[in-house]
C-alpha cells in the first residue's frame, strides 16, 4: 500500500470516514440509485414465487394471489416500485451520458436521448400490460 | 463581495512542528476580481511566508493550484473569493492524497500510474523522419480531443469516492488519458494498455458516481470515458465469444 | 551554505521509491503477445459487468409496470379478478417465448443486484478485504435464482 512506501519525507494520510456517502447530496443520491437494485432483486424473488406458486396448481396459485393481496405486501410492491421508477430515471440519464449517436456531422443530443428512452418505456409498457390484461 | 476583507481559514501541516495538520485563520483583504489563490500569494507575501502550496499558470491551464476549497475540489486560480457569502473560506490540501506539507500532496501515486497506462503514443513501427508527419482528420482528432484536454490537476480524484476507499484503483484522470490513447489513430498500442485497465483495480472499479466529471474544470468528462470503456472491453468480448474467429485484436 | 538532503532528490529518486502495483512493469522494447482467445474469455468481468448493464435496462423498462400491474393495480383490485385467472396464466405462461421473456424478467435484475450490490459492499459498507468471497456470494446468489427460475418455468 502507498503509505508504507519508502519515502525521504514524512507525510499525512486523513483517514477517509466510511459514512462519505451520508456527507454530500450528490453522494446520497448516488447511494439511493445503487440501492434501487436491492428493490429490484426482491422484486425478482416475488416473481419466483409467483411462477412457483403457478407451478404448484390452482390452489397454491391462488393462496399467492391472496398473499399478493395483503396490505403489507402491496406496501412492499409500492415501495419497490417508487425505487425502480428512480431506477429508470437515472438509469436513461445515465444511458443517454455515455452513449453518443450520430447523426451525419452532429451528435444528438442527450435530453433527445432521454426522451427516446422514456418514449421506448411507454411503449415497451404497453405492450406488456396488454399482455398481462387483456391478451 | 465588495471591497473590504474576507477570512480564510487555511490547512497546515508541518511535520516539524507536530505530527498532525491544524488550521491557521488569516484575515485577507478582498476584491472582487480576487481569487482564492490571489488570496494565498497574499498570505504568502505578506502575513505568514512559511505557508506552502504549489500554484504556477494562475490561468486555469497548468492543474498545479488544485486544493479543496469548503470541501470541494477547486482550482484555487479559477475560484473567485466573491462566490462565497460565509466565512470563513475553508482552504485544504486535496482529498485523498497523502499531505507532504500545509497544502502540498505527494502525486507519486498519480504519476505512477500514468506510467502504467502508458499514457503516450505507442508505435509497433516507427515511421522514420523522412516519411513525415503522422496525418490525422478532423474526424480522427474529434475523437480523442476532449479527452486530451487534461491538465492532471488531480481534482477528479479528490472527488472520487471509489479512489477514496481504494487508493489502488487507477482514477478518473489515468483512464481517461488511457482512452484518449485509444482512441488515438497513430496509437498502436490499446492491447498494452488493456491489459492494465481490465484489472480490478482498472474500469470495473468504477461505480459510475459521476462526481468527476462535474469538478473537471476542463470538461474532459472522464466518467463518460470510463464507462465507454467498459462498453468497448464488454463488446469486444462478447464478439469474440460469438465470433471466435478472426484475428483481429 | 550547504544543501539540504531533500534538495538533492530528483523526480526519478522519488519515482523509484514509489510502491510496486499489481502489474509488473515490463522493459518497453518486450511486446505483449497478443493474449490467447481462453484467457479472454475466462476473464468474468466484462460478463458480469454486461450482466449488470442488461438487468439495468430489464429492470428500468420491464420492472415498473410489472410490478405496477401484479404488485398495485390487481391487488389494489384495479383490475378484474379473472385477468389474473390460474387457467388464462397458466396458458399464457406455458408459451416457449413466454418462459424465455420470464427467465430474463427474474434473472436479469438480480444480476443487475449482485453486480451493484458487490461494490455497495466494498464501497458504501467499508469491506475492503474478501473480495473474491463477496463476489461469488454476490454472483452465486444471482446464478442460483437464474437456476430456480429456470427449473420452475419448466415445471410449468
Amino acid at each position: 500500500m502507498r503509505t508504507e512506501a519508502p519515502r525521504r519525507y514524512p507525510v499525512y494520510v486523513p483517514k477517509v470516514p466510511p459514512t462519505w456517502w451520508l456527507q454530500t447530496a450528490p453522494f446520497r443520491r448516488f447511494a439511493a440509485r445503487e440501492f434501487t437494485a436491492v428493490f429490484a432483486a426482491a422484486f425478482s424473488v416475488i416473481l419466483l414465487l409467483f411462477l412457483f406458486a403457478l407451478s404448484q396448481g390452482k390452489e397454491a396459485y391462488e393462496g399467492f394471489l391472496r398473499w399478493l393481496r395483503l396490505p403489507a405486501v402491496v406496501s412492499l410492491s409500492s415501495i419497490i416500485l417508487l425505487a425502480m421508477l428512480y431506477h429508470a430515471g437515472t438509469w436513461f440519464r445515465l444511458t443517454a451520458h455515455i452513449q453518443v449517436i450520430r447523426v451525419g456531422k452532429n451528435d444528438v443530443p442527450r435530453g433527445a436521448v432521454v426522451a427516446a428512452l422514456l418514449g421506448i418505456w411507454i411503449v415497451v409498457s404497453a405492450i406488456v400490460a396488454y399482455f398481462y390484461v387483456w391478451f | 463581495m465588495s471591497e473590504g476583507r474576507v477570512a480564510l481559514r487555511v490547512g497546515r501541516y508541518r511535520p516539524e512542528h507536530a505530527p498532525e495538520p491544524y488550521f491557521d485563520d488569516y484575515d485577507v483583504p478582498t476584491s472582487d476580481d480576487m481569487v482564492v489563490l490571489d488570496a494565498l500569494n497574499h498570505i504568502k507575501d505578506h502575513i505568514d511566508g512559511s505557508l506552502a502550496y504549489r500554484w504556477s499558470c494562475r490561468m486555469g491551464v497548468c492543474g498545479s493550484c488544485g486544493m479543496m476549497v469548503n470541501g470541494v475540489p477547486r482550482l484555487t486560480c479559477s475560484t473567485f473569493l466573491r462566490e462565497f457569502h460565509s466565512e470563513p473560506i475553508v482552504v485544504e490540501p486535496l482529498r485523498y492524497f497523502p499531505v507532504i506539507r500545509d497544502l502540498v500532496v505527494d502525486m507519486t501515486d498519480f504519476l505512477e500510474k500514468l506510467r502504467t497506462v502508458k499514457a503516450w503514443i505507442i508505435r509497433e513501427d516507427e515511421k522514420p523522419v523522412e516519411e513525415g508527419e503522422y496525418l490525422q482528420t478532423l474526424d480522427e482528432v474529434d475523437r480523442y480531443k476532449q479527452f486530451s484536454m487534461c491538465i492532471n490537476c488531480m481534482l477528479c480524484f479528490s472527488a472520487c469516492p471509489v479512489y477514496g476507499q481504494d487508493p489502488d484503483f487507477l482514477g478518473p484522470a489515468v483512464i481517461a488519458l488511457a482512452h484518449r490513447y485509444n482512441l488515438d489513430s497513430r496509437d498502436q498500442g490499446r492491447a498494452e494498455r488493456q491489459r492494465v485497465l481490465e484489472l480490478n483495480n482498472g474500469i470495473w472499479d468504477c461505480t459510475f458516481v459521476g462526481e468527476c466529471t462535474v469538478v473537471c474544470p476542463k470538461d474532459v468528462d472522464p466518467a463518460a470515458a470510463i464507462q465507454r470503456s467498459k462498453v468497448s472491453t464488454a463488446t469486444r468480448t462478447l464478439r469474440s465469444v460469438v465470433w471466435p474467429f478472426g484475428g483481429r485484436e | 551554505m550547504d544543501r539540504s538532503p531533500v534538495a538533492e532528490l530528483s523526480l526519478g529518486d522519488i519515482l523509484e521509491d514509489s510502491d510496486a502495483r499489481e502489474v509488473k512493469r515490463r522493459p518497453s522494447s518486450a511486446r505483449p503477445r497478443r493474449e490467447s482467445r481462453m484467457r479472454q474469455l475466462l476473464r468474468p468481468e466484462p460478463m458480469f459487468w454486461g450482466l449488470f448493464s442488461a438487468g439495468g435496462f430489464v429492470a428500468a423498462l420491464l420492472l415498473p409496470i410489472t410490478v405496477g400491474i401484479l404488485g398495485i393495480a390487481f391487488a389494489a383490485g384495479w383490475l378484474p379478478m379473472e385477468a389474473l385467472s390460474y387457467e388464462r396464466i397458466v396458458d399464457l405462461v406455458s408459451h416457449p417465448l413466454a418462459k424465455l421473456y420470464l427467465l430474463a424478467l427474474v434473472s436479469l435484475p438480480l444480476f443487475h443486484w449482485a453486480h451493484r450490490f458487490r461494490y455497495t459492499v466494498h464501497h458504501q459498507f467499508g469491506v475492503h478485504g474478501l473480495k473474491r468471497l463477496i463476489a461469488v456470494a454476490c454472483y452465486g446468489t444471482a446464478i442460483a435464482g437464474a437456476a430456480l427460475a429456470a427449473l420452475v418455468l419448466l415445471r410449468i
